[in-house]
């Protein structure tokens, strides 16, 4: 219970901060804090593989993709030169919104009759955290994702490898696609203008 | 129950004078230009062939056989048929018989007569065209064996009407007047086919037959209705109060066209109407009394109006309305015989007046005031005897045969029980005689004032007087009809104007009772008070006093001295209620006009732009709307979109709070 | 199952706060990046509602659909960051209310 406090705290925190930074840098730090606690909060649910994969795929892929991109944009000068704030007022309403929509969540969750759910019948029992072969271990969860759950996992696979493609043709060199550098800038330069000009409509 | 009439067989003589005139009226309106002078000749021939077919075709309309249950009289050929019920085919009896003889007989004497009248006109093929045209329809109107053929051709006479009331149409009068005649005519077309519905609704036919027939299955207030609806057509079309203030100014159209459609024949429909369905108010005493009372009110009104009259066709339009009044009151009260004798008589002596002052206008150029004519007797010696013994015809002095047939109506309206008809049958009579002998004395005794100042003669708008128009003055100093071809007809009418009424000579054993004796019902009368050599004596009382005050008015040497004056005088005292004509077209104006153009009004100036058009914009503004508030969503900043949203999560949140967490 | 020592409300609370934490960035922040950056945060405050019910019932699923959460955040995150890339290559500068080329 002690345990579960520090971490909300930390939870809490960390968030807060990620939203507020001035600085994206800022705001993966503590985004990293954040996911940290989140694995330690995990450990204590006994899904020890799912913490260690938070720790690997968020704070090791993710986070340092933003890193990443973070100091490509800072390369230029005044990469987030933030045009004027076209909703200065959305700040009040969005969080009274969130607030409502909060309450209302944890209402209904509070008075939820709670759904009679059997366990899982291959699962493993509950035992120590790092014990084979328990709730949440490698083997418990490689178990259930390789045959009952086979079939989302392969879909998985598709999704990523859309994601890849379409972050090749998002970020990669246009100039494949036209016939002269000249006429790559003229693209480009008709792009920025366009966005420059829906931005200002 | 199907109830036949006419023995029904192939009779392609009675399909021959049904489109003969309707083939001329083809030709000469397609070859026109070509046919020139000969459009003339042609359009006659036409008519005078379809006479000659009809006189061949009498035997076919006459003939009487026993048939099943009834005897049938007259010639049926069926052509169209669709629906049992619903056939289209041609009757000849001996009523319709009478018509077609009348139509295609005077028709012929007037085509040729109008030869020489419209000699010089322009529009000389045009005019034939239409007459043939006129012909034809109303051979369709009365050959119909049926509602829907008769209002076929109700209608085409109507526009017939309208075309030739408007020949001249550069005369904005002319267009007035056609266009004036044709609405009012088209509201008795309405009448008539709110009576076709209600026959169709409850006898599921539209033949003469099968409507005559089954008469006696009509409930009384149904068919009272059916009756009004027909009258109120038969009134618009024969000029009955208050249906009447076209006819007068029908006399735009050119002489010929009055004498021919606005005397003789179209105006005479609704008589035809009634009697051809006698069988349904033989049924209905109310609607007898209500047919008989809108005769007498119009020939009594058209009398007083003849009096008030300065336009020599005028003052014959108004005879003309009063004597169809007289036919009317006789078909009405039931005295169906009487009534269509007058439109037989009538018919000869109207044309023949018609086509007389014809002769009148065509030699002073088109001169129509009495007031400015005078003297006649020696400049137009034939026009003179024409004149004269139309207006003998007319009122009814014995030998005549206007005397044998308005006696006939007169008595029959005593007969059949209707007194005060039968008294203003011979006040109308007495006045008839008065106006007529006014025309006559004022048009060819004294000298002649063509040359006298129109002011002096109390004539307020000279302008206005005469319709005198171009088309034809152009022309007149060069005049080449010859002089035959316009007093031959009017010779030949003569006769029958004179002797025609003789058929009825012997009562009950006339030769037109007996031509009749199958055609309408006859009920037993009881024998009227006053006998009928009586009401003849009494109505020549009255003639003679017409003739006389007339006479004393317009005729002695006294008054023939200073006709100007009294002429000037007569004319600046007449009361407005007369020169008004009652004031029935004020009133007509104010009631359907002005309530109508207030309703366009209300309807142009409100409900179509405020509402109709309103409702059209409001739709297309309101779409503009919900597009622009549409629009506003779609702001292009992402962060509004995933505001909506949040908004949208929020809802499902609040509502799955409400449903689980115990609030319902 | 063994009771859990933590009230399974008090994770339900937790994650809810977090969510909306994530969802007040995502309206409020222009920067794409923290905009991005606020929705892992939603993503993950859902996977902590998933281990949360899978330790209550003793239910693994929970945690397969986690695993399959965190890749579709990895591939959202690739896909968001190389629109924020192209962005910026053609603009010079990246701002969430600048990106309004489907304005109505």
């Amino acid at each position: 219970m002690i345990a579960f406090s520090i971490l909300a705290v930390m939870l809490l925190a960390t968030a807060i901060w990620t939203i507020s930074a001035k600085k994206p840098v800022y705001s993966v730090v503590a985004l990293l804090a954040h996911f940290a606690a989140l694995a330690a909060t995990y450990l204590m649910l006994h899904a020890e593989f799912l913490a260690v994969i938070q720790l690997i795929v968020y704070s090791g892929a993710i986070l340092i993709l933003f890193l990443f991109v973070i100091a490509l944009l800072s390369s230029g000068v005044a990469p987030f030169s933030v045009g004027p704030n076209k909703m200065p007022k959305l700040a009040v309403p969005a969080v009274v919104l969130a607030l409502v929509a909060l309450g209302a969540l944890s209402y209904g969750v509070a008075h939820l009759a709670a759904p009679t759910v059997t366990a899982t019948p291959g699962a493993a029992p509950l035992g120590p955290v790092g014990a084979a072969d328990v709730f949440g271990s490698v083997a418990d969860f490689g178990k259930a994702l390789f045959t009952t759950y086979l079939l989302p996992f392969e879909i998985t696979a598709l999704v990523l490898m859309v994601a890849v493609i379409g972050v090749i043709l998002l970020a990669g060199d246009r100039t494949p696609y036209v016939a002269t550098e000249k006429q790559a800038r003229e693209v480009r330069r008709e792009m920025r203008e366009a966005i420059v000009r829906g931005g200002d409509r | 129950m199907h109830y036949q009439m006419g023995n029904s067989g192939s009779y392609p003589l009675l399909l021959l004078l049904w489109l003969l005139p309707l083939a001329g009226a083809i030709v000469i309106w397609a070859f026109g230009p070509q046919l020139k002078r000969l459009a003339g000749a042609l359009g006659s021939a036409v008519v005078g062939a379809s006479f000659v077919a009809t006189l061949l075709s009498w035997h076919d309309g006459t003939q009487s056989v026993a048939g099943a249950g009834a005897n049938l009289v007259g010639a049926h050929q069926a052509l169209v048929s669709w629906l049992p019920g619903f056939d289209f085919g041609l009757l000849l009896d001996p009523l319709s018989l009478l018509w077609v003889c009348i139509i295609t007989g005077v028709g012929f004497l007037i085509h040729v007569y109008s030869i020489g009248y419209m000699y010089d006109d322009k529009a000389f093929a045009r005019f034939f065209a239409f007459l043939n045209f006129f012909v034809f329809a109303m051979l369709t109107l009365v050959l119909s064996d049926n509602f829907v053929g008769l209002l076929v051709g109700w209608g085409l006479v109507g526009l017939a009407s309208y075309f030739l009331i408007g020949f001249w149409f550069e005369k904005p009068s002319a267009v007035a007047a056609a266009r004036k005649a044709f609405v009012i005519n088209v509201a008795g077309d309405v009448g008539i086919m709110f009576a076709i519905f209600m026959i169709v609704a409850s006898v599921h036919s539209i033949a003469f037959g099968d409507v005559f027939g089954n008469v006696g299955s009509l409930s009384t207030p149904w068919l009272l209705a059916i009756c009004i609806c027909l009258f109120i057509g038969a009134a618009a079309k024969s000029a009955q109060v208050p249906l009447h203030t076209w006819l007068p100014d029908a006399m735009e159209g050119p002489t010929p066209v009055s004498a021919l459609i606005h005397a003789a024949t179209m105006v005479t429909a609704g008589v035809y109407l009634v009697a051809r369905c006698a069988p349904l108010w033989s049924q209905n005493a109310d609607a007898q009394l209500l047919v008989g009372i809108i005769g007498g009110i119009t020939a009594l009104a058209g009398a007083i109006l003849g009096c008030a009259q300065w336009d020599i066709k005028r003052i014959l339009a108004y005879s003309t309305m009063s004597q169809i009044g007289y036919m009317i009151m006789g078909v009405g009260v039931g005295a169906y015989e009487g009534g269509v004798a007058h439109f037989f008589t009538h018919a000869f002596f109207k044309a023949q007046l018609f086509l007389g002052s014809g002769l009148i206008i065509h030699a002073l150029a088109n001169e129509q005031d009495v007031r400015r004519m005078g003297g006649l007797m020696k400049k137009l010696p034939f026009a003179f005897v024409a004149m004269l013994v139309g207006v003998l015809a007319i009122c009814g002095i014995p030998g005549f045969s206007g005397s044998f047939s308005k006696d006939a109506v007169i008595y029959g309206t005593l007969q059949h029980g209707h007194p005060i008809l039968y008294a203003i049958g011979i006040l109308t009579a007495g006045l008839t005689a008065y106006y007529m002998f006014r025309l006559l004395f004022v048009t060819f005794f004294g000298s002649y004032r063509g040359d006298v100042d129109p002011s002096d003669l109390g004539i307020r708008h000279p302008e206005l007087a005469g319709t005198a128009h171009a088309a034809h003055d152009d022309h007149h100093g060069e005049h080449h009809a010859p002089a035959w071809l316009m007093n031959v007809p009017v010779g030949i009418l003569i006769v029958p104007s004179i002797f025609a009424g003789w058929l009825l000579f012997g009562g009950e054993h006339s030769p037109w009772a007996q031509f009749f004796a199958q055609q309408f019902p006859h009920p037993t009368l009881p024998t009227p008070a006053i006998s009928e050599l009586t009401t003849t004596l009494i109505v020549l009382a009255c003639v003679a006093v017409g003739i006389g005050v007339a006479y004393a008015r317009y005729a002695t040497a006294a008054a023939q001295a200073d006709a100007v004056e009294r002429l000037r005088g007569e004319s600046v005292r007449m009361p407005a209620l007369l020169t008004n004509a009652f004031y029935f077209d004020a009133a007509l104006d104010l009631l359907f006009v002005r309530t109508s153009q207030l309703f366009g009004t209300i309807f142009g100036r409100l409900i179509d732009p405020q509402i109709i058009d309103g409702a059209v914009r409001e739709t297309a503004f309101s779409a503009q709307w919900l597009g622009t508030l549409v629009r506003s969503f779609q702001t292009g900043l992402v962060r509004a979109y995933a505001f909506v949203l949040v908004i949208g999560v929020a809802c499902f949140l609040v509502y799955y709070a409400v449903i689980s967490g115990g609030l319902h | 199952m063994l009771p859990m020592s933590v009230p399974l409300i008090d994770y339900v609370a937790l994650s809810s706060v977090i969510f909306f934490i994530g969802v007040a960035g995502v309206l409020v922040r222009r920067n794409p990046l923290i905009v991005l950056m606020s929705i892992e945060l939603m993503f993950n405050a859902a996977n902590l509602l998933f281990m949360a019910f899978a330790r209550a019932w003793g239910n693994n699923a929970g945690h397969i659909f986690a695993f399959l959460v965190i890749t579709v955040a990895a591939a959202e995150a690739a896909i968001g960051l190389a629109i924020v890339v192209t962005v910026f290559r053609t603009a010079r500068h990246v701002d969430v209310d600048d990106v309004s080329l489907m304005k109505g």
